[in-house]
């Protein structure tokens, strides 16, 4: 998923670093601050769940590829780099190959498959969720 | 040159007399476009303005004529518009395009990541917001400024130019595969939905955050007409009562008011009927131009140098967010929640 926490941090860095003009001092430039604060809450989320996320998620979308009869591709067959951004790079190609199995389900009316893959994605999003607390309203 | 050496020398020249500009200042919202406020003296008086010009990399692209003449069709019509009063395609003495309207004071925009957003004003809120929508969704664009611009589909093609545009979108930006916003598109373009009741002017981007009120219960500004377009009504009200305006909340749409009394409100005010079938079509869509909106800024973010951190929430927090509801969303038309 993009961008990376590692982006985001460094983008934190940059918005910061050059002073602003005067008209973009006041209500913009604290509530700018609050969004780099956001970020920098969240980002300590990713760092502590972000690779069992992925690596979740590439291993289950393995079996989905297995369930359906397709191939997992070769670069992809196990994960070795378990950096986040090693884990995503797989990724990508495990979710290129889902992609083209949950289309070809769909078009056979392979309901098993499809339901298999549906119930995967909730709980693909629920694992990679970053829980940002509510701000106090009016 | 500062921007408010410019902006005198624009309304200035304009105005063909003196013009003052006071405590000009850039504003939170509004993230398409680069938004401030400000005062313009000229003949001893003074007036609160608005000016929204085009950043040099944005949340979404947007036809800033389209905008402008949004606020136009509704300025003065019994909705609360603030006063579209000029507009320039070339940027002029601004070196960026631009518009400026009349100001309105006295209220705030509300986040749709607080809770509660609207405390014990919020069913008076909810009232207004989805009555406001629906007198939008009964207006004839054939007969308003923004016809000018923006093109009228047919009835049964409102859908198709939507989902073509942000299926199109995702297309461009995406720089990590998604699977979850390809397989709603894919079971948006297998069940398409019936053809619109009427053409409507469509907000675009009607919800929680693009509306000011006063703090006292009444809405005094509707504003971010920048995805303003002609369709199929309905495609607004799915996209107010996307769950991404309401967070944590699940009784309540956009913090205000139940689905059943919004769509009740809605109904009221439009004489339009919302159909289920149909209206399953638009909610499902509002999810998928959230995501492709999302795709869009992770990638702008990053062209842009990663100097704004609004993008970077957007690409990141808030596209995981929409996952996790069009994934749910998903499940559900399948019986699987």
């Amino acid at each position: 998923m993009t961008p990376t926490v590692s982006e985001l941090l460094l983008g934190n860095f940059i918005a910061l670093m050059d002073p602003p003009p005067p008209e973009a001092m006041g209500d913009f430039m604290a509530g700018k601050v609050a969004v780099t604060g956001m970020i920098a809450m969240l980002a300590a989320q990713e760092a502590e769940r972000g690779a069992e996320a992925r690596l979740w998620e590439n291993n289950a979308i393995r079996d989905l590829l297995r369930q359906g009869g397709a191939e997992i591709p070769a670069d992809a067959a196990v994960d070795k780099d378990f950096a986040i951004c090693g884990l995503d790079r797989v990724n990508a190609t495990l979710r290129r190959a889902l992609i083209a199995l949950h289309t070809e389900a769909e078009d056979k009316g392979d309901r098993t498959l499809d339901h298999a893959i549906l119930r995967f994605y909730v709980k693909s999003a629920d694992m990679r969720r970053l829980d940002m607390p509510p701000m106090p309203g009016n | 040159m500062s921007l408010q050496d410019q902006l005198e020398a624009y309304l200035t020249r304009t105005g063909g007399k003196p013009a003052k500009v006071h405590d000009l200042f850039r504003i939170p919202g509004g993230a398409s476009r680069e938004t401030y406020r400000f005062d313009l003296e000229d003949d001893g008086g003074k007036r609160g303005m608005i000016l929204r010009r085009d950043p040099v990399g944005s949340l979404i692209d947007t036809d800033r004529r389209v905008e402008f003449l949004a606020f136009r069709s509704f300025f003065g019509r019994g909705l609360p518009v603030p006063e579209a009063l000029a507009l320039e395609g070339e940027g002029a003495e601004l070196e960026r395009p631009f518009f400026i309207m009349g100001r309105i004071d006295g209220g705030k925009a509300q986040s749709p990541f607080t809770l509660p957003p609207y405390g014990e004003h919020a069913a008076t809120i909810g009232e207004q917001f989805f009555s406001h929508l629906g007198q939008i969704a009964a207006a004839d664009p054939a007969t308003l400024p923004i016809s000018e611009a923006a093109p009228s589909p047919s009835l049964d093609a409102c859908w198709k130019k939507e989902l073509d545009y942000w299926e199109g979108v995702v297309d461009e930006d995406e720089e990590h595969p998604q699977m979850i916003v390809r397989a709603a598109i894919r079971r948006l373009r297998r069940n398409p939905p019936p053809p619109a009741q009427k053409l409507s002017v469509v907000h675009g981007d009607y919800r929680t955050g693009n509306f000011m009120h006063d703090g006292h219960g009444k809405i005094i500004a509707l504003l971010d007409w920048e995805m303003a377009h002609i369709g199929d009504p309905l495609e607004d009200l799915g996209w107010a009562i996307e769950p991404l305006w309401c967070y944590k909340e699940t009784d309540r749409v956009s913090g205000m008011v139940t689905r059943e009394k919004a769509i009740q409100l809605w109904e009221a005010a439009s004489g339009l009927h919302v159909d289920p079938a149909a209206f399953a079509w638009w909610e499902l869509f509002a999810s998928v131009k959230g995501a492709a909106i999302w795709i869009s800024s992770a990638k702008e973010y990053r062209a842009g140098g990663m100097k704004d951190p609004v993008l970077g929430l957007s690409g990141w927090f808030t596209a995981r967010r929409q996952d996790e509801i069009l994934a749910n969303v998903l499940a559900k038309l399948e019986g699987l929640a």
